[in-house]
C-alpha cells in the first residue's frame, strides 16, 4: 500500500501533536478563566445586608408545631413589604447617580454587577411579596404595597417628632435657668441703682468716659456688660 | 440578600396564650427590637374589621378617628377663646396623641396635615401663657410636619426664640421661612423687629 508506506508517521505526528497542545491548553484556559470570573461574581458583597424580615416571615411560615396563626403571618408580611419598600426606594435613588458615575469611570465595574444581582433581586423578592399576599386574601396584592409605604411613612414622621419633642426638656431647663439668671440681674441692678445713682450714671455715660482717664475706663468695662444685659432683661421681664 | 429559594432559619417560639412571638437563646437586638415591633403590629392587625383580617386600602379614611379628632380640636379652640391655655394645651395635646395614634397604615399625608395644625395651635396656646420653650419646641415640630402653607409655625418658632432672646437663631429660621412663604405680613414684620433689635 504505497500512500502509508511513504509516510513517515514519526514526522507527521509532530503537527498533529502542536495542534493538540495548543487546542488543548487554550480550552483548559478558558474554563478556568470562566470559572473563576463566575466564581468572583458570586462572591461579590451583597447590595443589602440580610433580610431579616423576609427571613423572619419564612421561619414564621414553615413552623409545623405549634403551626402560626394568619393574622401573625399577615403581619409579618406587612412588615416584609415595609422592608421591600424602604429597599425599593434605595434602588431607585441610587440608580441615577450609579449610572452618571460609571459613565465617568468613578466606579468600578463590579459595582454595577453588584447593583444589577440587587435589582433582580428585588423585583424577585416584590414578586414573591404579591404572590403570598394575594393567598392569604383575594386582592391583598394590589393594596400590600400601598399600605406598607404608608407605613413606612408613617413610621419616619413618628420618628422625626419624637426626636423634636425630646429636646422639649432641654430647652424648658435652659430657659428657666436664663430667666432666672435675667431676673436676678435685673434685681441686682435695680438695688445698684439704688444704692449709688451716680456710679450708673457713669457707667451709662459710657462713650463720653472713654476719652478720660484710664481709671475711668476701668469702670466702663466693669459696668458696661452688666448694665447691657440689665437692658435686654427688661424687655423680657416685662413681657 | 439569600438567593429567593433559600431563608435563614431563625430561633422563633410562639406563645400559645398571648400569641406573641419570642426569639428562644440569645438574640441579636435587631431581631428582639423587630419582633416587638411585629407584636404590636399585631395586635393592631386584630383590631381590624375588614372580613379577610387584612388592612384596608389607605382611602377611604376612618371617619371615626377624624371626628374625634376634629372635636377634642374645636374644644381645645373653644378654651383657647375663653383664655383657658393650661386646659387649651392639654386637649390639644389629647388630640395630638389621637392623630398619632391613627393605625400605621392610614395615609400618613392626612395625619402630617392633622399634626401640624394641632401642635400649631399648642404652640399659640403655650406662647399665650409665655411658655416660650414648649412653643418654640412645638412650632418646629409643625412646621417639621407641613413646611408649604404653614406661615404660622413658622411665625410662631421665630416669635419664641425673638422672645427668649436667641436673636441669630431667630433671624436665620425667619429667613428660612421667608423661603417658604414670601409674601406674609407678619413674618417680614418679625424680620424687621429682630433687625431693630440686633442694630441696638
Amino acid at each position: 500500500m504505497w500512500p502509508f508506506d511513504a509516510v513517515n508517521w514519526l514526522a507527521l505526528s509532530i503537527p498533529f501533536a502542536y495542534l493538540f497542545i495548543l487546542i488543548g491548553s487554550l480550552t483548559v484556559f478558558s474554563n478556568l478563566y470562566r470559572k473563576r470570573q463566575a466564581a468572583t461574581a458570586a462572591s461579590l458583597a451583597p447590595w443589602f445586608p440580610p433580610h431579616l424580615h423576609r427571613n423572619i416571615y419564612l421561619t414564621l411560615l414553615h413552623q409545623e408545631n405549634p403551626k402560626v396563626p394568619d393574622s401573625i403571618l399577615k403581619a409579618a408580611l406587612l412588615r416584609r413589604a415595609t422592608e421591600d419598600i424602604h429597599r425599593i426606594v434605595q434602588v431607585r435613588n441610587a440608580k441615577q447617580a450609579l449610572q452618571v458615575l460609571l459613565q465617568r469611570g468613578s466606579v468600578g465595574d463590579d459595582l454595577w454587577q453588584r447593583f444589577q444581582r440587587a435589582e433582580k433581586e428585588i423585583e424577585e423578592e416584590l414578586r414573591d411579596v404579591v404572590n403570598e399576599a394575594n393567598a392569604f386574601a383575594p386582592n391583598w396584592g394590589t393594596t400590600i404595597f400601598q399600605s406598607a409605604s404608608e407605613m413606612a411613612q408613617n413610621a419616619h414622621i413618628r420618628e422625626r417628632l419624637a426626636e423634636i419633642q425630646a429636646t422639649a426638656p432641654a430647652e424648658k431647663e435652659w430657659w428657666e435657668k436664663r430667666r432666672t439668671e435675667i431676673s436676678s440681674n435685673f434685681m441686682k441692678e435695680l438695688d445698684e441703682e439704688k444704692k449709688s445713682p451716680t456710679a450708673t450714671e457713669a457707667a451709662s455715660g459710657k462713650p463720653a468716659a472713654k476719652t478720660g482717664s484710664d481709671d475711668d475706663a476701668v469702670i466702663v468695662e466693669a459696668g458696661g456688660p452688666t448694665v447691657n444685659a440689665g437692658k435686654g432683661k427688661k424687655k423680657k421681664a416685662k413681657h | 440578600m439569600e438567593s429567593p429559594d433559600t431563608f435563614t432559619l431563625l430561633p422563633l417560639q410562639i406563645d400559645p396564650q398571648t400569641k406573641a412571638i419570642t426569639a428562644t437563646g440569645t438574640a441579636s437586638n435587631a431581631l428582639t427590637t423587630e419582633l416587638q415591633i411585629l407584636n404590636t403590629l399585631h395586635r393592631s392587625l386584630l383590631s381590624v374589621d375588614t372580613a379577610t383580617g387584612t388592612p384596608p386600602p389607605p382611602v377611604p379614611v376612618n371617619p371615626k378617628r377624624s371626628a374625634a379628632i376634629s372635636k377634642l380640636r374645636e374644644s381645645g379652640n373653644a378654651e383657647f377663646r375663653k383664655h383657658q391655655y393650661p386646659s387649651a394645651v392639654r386637649m390639644y395635646s389629647l388630640a395630638i396623641d389621637m392623630a398619632l395614634g391613627r393605625p400605621a397604615w392610614e395615609p400618613s399625608g392626612l395625619v402630617r396635615e392633622e399634626v401640624s395644625g394641632l401642635l400649631s395651635n399648642r404652640a399659640q396656646a403655650h406662647m399665650s401663657m409665655q411658655n416660650w420653650a414648649e412653643g418654640a419646641v412645638d412650632a418646629e415640630a409643625s412646621v417639621e410636619m407641613k413646611k408649604v402653607g404653614n406661615a404660622k409655625g413658622w411665625w410662631r418658632r421665630g416669635k419664641c426664640l425673638f422672645e427668649m432672646g436667641r436673636l441669630e437663631e431667630a433671624e436665620v429660621w425667619v429667613k428660612q421661612g421667608l423661603e417658604f412663604e414670601a409674601t406674609e405680613q407678619d413674618l417680614l414684620q418679625l424680620k424687621g423687629e429682630i433687625e431693630k433689635r440686633k442694630g441696638k
